[in-house]
């Protein structure tokens, strides 16, 4: 009769007690709601079997679960690297148009927009083909008239550009640097190159230096230089030296020189640009490399790469010039520095008063 | 005794240091400082695509999402007025993204089917279906087996994205009900009548595979 009574008591207590089991298991209830059903389990069988269903549902679906590896965290946070540079290159544009027109002109006057659109479109449409033939016009005739120098190419190398070729964005986005192995020619060709790249799959790129696909690995690896190791650099400087006449090796060396964290590989950049052209723009990259590097050793190869092209007459003396190697006499730290400046000034110019 | 509040006085002070950097980060990447918004997508991407990915199992999804979300994130981060927790800030972004995403694949037939087929017309397992995952060991892959893997799938398809967003959160991410009403905007009665809703048809679904 008591335990009638008891059972009784349970079948009540369950149904109030139901949906809660599921808030239970999910850790929802405060230390009394717990403690009482924590009670209430002590004699009823049901809400333990309800309970034990629970928890075994969770632990089926659990066993389902999937963990991002790394690759993949990896992939997704160099595709997200390169949609922010999209967005700040491009930035600057949507704020332009959203301070001129926001986003609610076009709504309260749809037929007034769609002809203001149709105009701009034609307006484009037969001003734009104009505009583009004179301005490409002067530059394709000096191209039909000789062959294409370094000094026409763009200065500017786009990374992203110098990607290209059968390594696909996404397969360089996500490589890890793996190896580099240089086997020596034995005329004068450049040596023959062994990249190991791990992505998904590893990857090897064999070739010579010459060979765009190597370039533009090696290329990649100076672009993103806080991806990849030193050595990997230093590796990728010292064989792009021999190109360093081909626009966008020059301009990834110039952007190593002002960019890369680790000094040996802009001491190597440095080196790797002596004899390239054209040479204001290797002077400049001298220039900024004795003014802003901090590390002395960096200063020194730039002093002395623009004391040798003082030497063959390959420097520009002009004012600007004349006025970093004051303030370098001046004011660096280095005594070595403060003379090669000194003996510069006078290398290049009538004697100058300090 | 002592050393319990000691060690508790300590986390909290940890905390509160921590809450200061991210606080801290998240006016650098305000200020339009790009490292220090990089620092704040690392804090935090990981449970993101952990997230993503267990909602909709494709990785090429769940890419999309996490890139989705922190590209709106820093569209709209001067619009962060620290009302909140960044945290909190941020999952709103990434809730609504995978919501639109799983509502947009639910609407599309072909992406309804729970297991694609393959080339040669057969069908692949949950696992054979997330091919960066099977270098890792996965014991629970010889215990499964491709026939819970599929009723799992599907019985995971058969709840509306709101449902399977809150059951997700609660019982993967770690997240209290009110955190998660917070970050859908709703209250927390909503949140917890959906995961009644979501635990119900799941047991149904799974009902005799325990």
């Amino acid at each position: 009769m008591q335990q009638e009574q008891h059972g009784n008591k349970s079948a009540e207590t369950c149904e109030e007690f139901g949906p809660r089991w599921t808030l239970f298991a999910a850790g929802e209830l405060d230390a009394t709601e717990i403690a009482e059903m924590n009670e209430h389990l002590l004699h009823c069988a049901n809400c333990n079997a309800t309970l034990a269903q629970e928890n075994a549902l969770l632990a089926l679906l659990s066993s389902n679960r999937t963990e991002p590896d790394a690759a993949l965290l990896a992939g997704c946070r160099a595709s997200l690297e390169d949609a922010l540079d999209q967005e700040e290159e491009h930035g600057w544009l949507r704020r332009a148009i959203s301070t001129w027109m926001p986003g609610s002109w076009i709504s309260p006057a749809p037929a007034w927009s769609a002809a203001l659109l149709l105009l701009i479109g034609f307006s484009v449409g037969i001003l734009g083909p104009r505009f583009v033939k004179h301005s490409i016009a002067p530059n394709s005739a000096s191209q039909a008239g000789t062959s294409t120098t370094a000094s026409t190419l763009p200065e500017i190398a786009n990374p992203d550009d110098s990607a290209s070729s059968s390594l696909s964005k996404l397969d360089l986005h996500t490589a890890n640097f793996a190896g580099i192995n240089v086997f020596p020619s034995s005329n004068n060709e450049p040596p023959q190159v062994e990249l190991q790249l791990n992505t998904r799959q590893p990857i090897t790129v064999q070739g010579t230096v010459n060979d765009d696909e190597v370039k533009s690995v090696l290329l990649y690896f100076l672009h993103n230089s806080q991806r990849f190791d030193a050595d990997a650099r230093m590796n990728a400087v010292e064989l792009l030296r021999a190109r360093n006449n081909d626009a966008d090796v020059r301009a990834a060396l110039c952007q190593t020189v002002h960019t890369d964290q680790n000094a040996a590989v802009r001491l190597k950049a440095l080196e790797a640009l002596a004899g390239a052209e054209p040479q204001d723009i290797i002077q400049q990259t001298l220039l900024d490399a004795l003014v802003d590097d901090h590390n002395p050793g960096v200063r020194v190869e730039a002093i002395n790469a623009l004391r040798e092209m003082a030497a063959k007459g390959q420097v520009d003396s002009d004012d600007h010039l004349l006025a970093v190697l004051r303030d370098r006499v001046q004011k660096d730290p280095s005594t070595y520095i403060r003379l090669q400046s000194a003996a510069a000034i006078r290398d290049l110019g009538p004697r100058q008063k300090f | 005794m002592g050393m319990s509040v000691a060690f508790e006085g300590d986390a909290r002070a940890a905390a509160t240091v921590k809450l200061a950097e991210e606080q801290a980060l998240v006016r650098s990447a305000q200020a339009g400082d790009r490292l220090a918004f990089e620092e704040l997508v690392r804090r935090f991407d990981r449970e993101v695509l952990r997230l993503a990915l267990n909602l909709v199992k494709r990785p090429e999804d769940a890419r999309d999402i996490y890139q989705e979300s922190f590209l709106r994130v820093y569209r709209n981060l001067h619009r962060f007025r620290f009302e909140c927790s960044f945290y909190t800030w941020l999952y709103r972004i990434v809730t609504n993204v995978a919501l639109d995403h799983l509502r947009r694949r639910t609407s599309r037939r072909e992406d309804q089917a729970p297991v694609p087929e393959e080339a040669e017309g057969g069908t692949r397992d949950f696992f054979d279906r997330q091919p960066e995952m099977r270098a890792a060991a996965n014991p629970e892959r010889h215990l499964l087996g491709q026939e819970l893997g599929e009723h799992i799938a599907t019985a995971l398809d058969r709840l509306s994205p709101r449902e399977r967003m809150v059951f997700e959160m609660k019982h993967y991410q770690g997240l209290k009900l009110r955190a998660i009403g917070d970050m859908l905007g709703t209250s927390e009665e909503t949140v917890k009548n959906s995961l009644f809703r979501a635990t119900r048809k799941l047991r149904a679904s799974l009902d005799g595979m325990r």
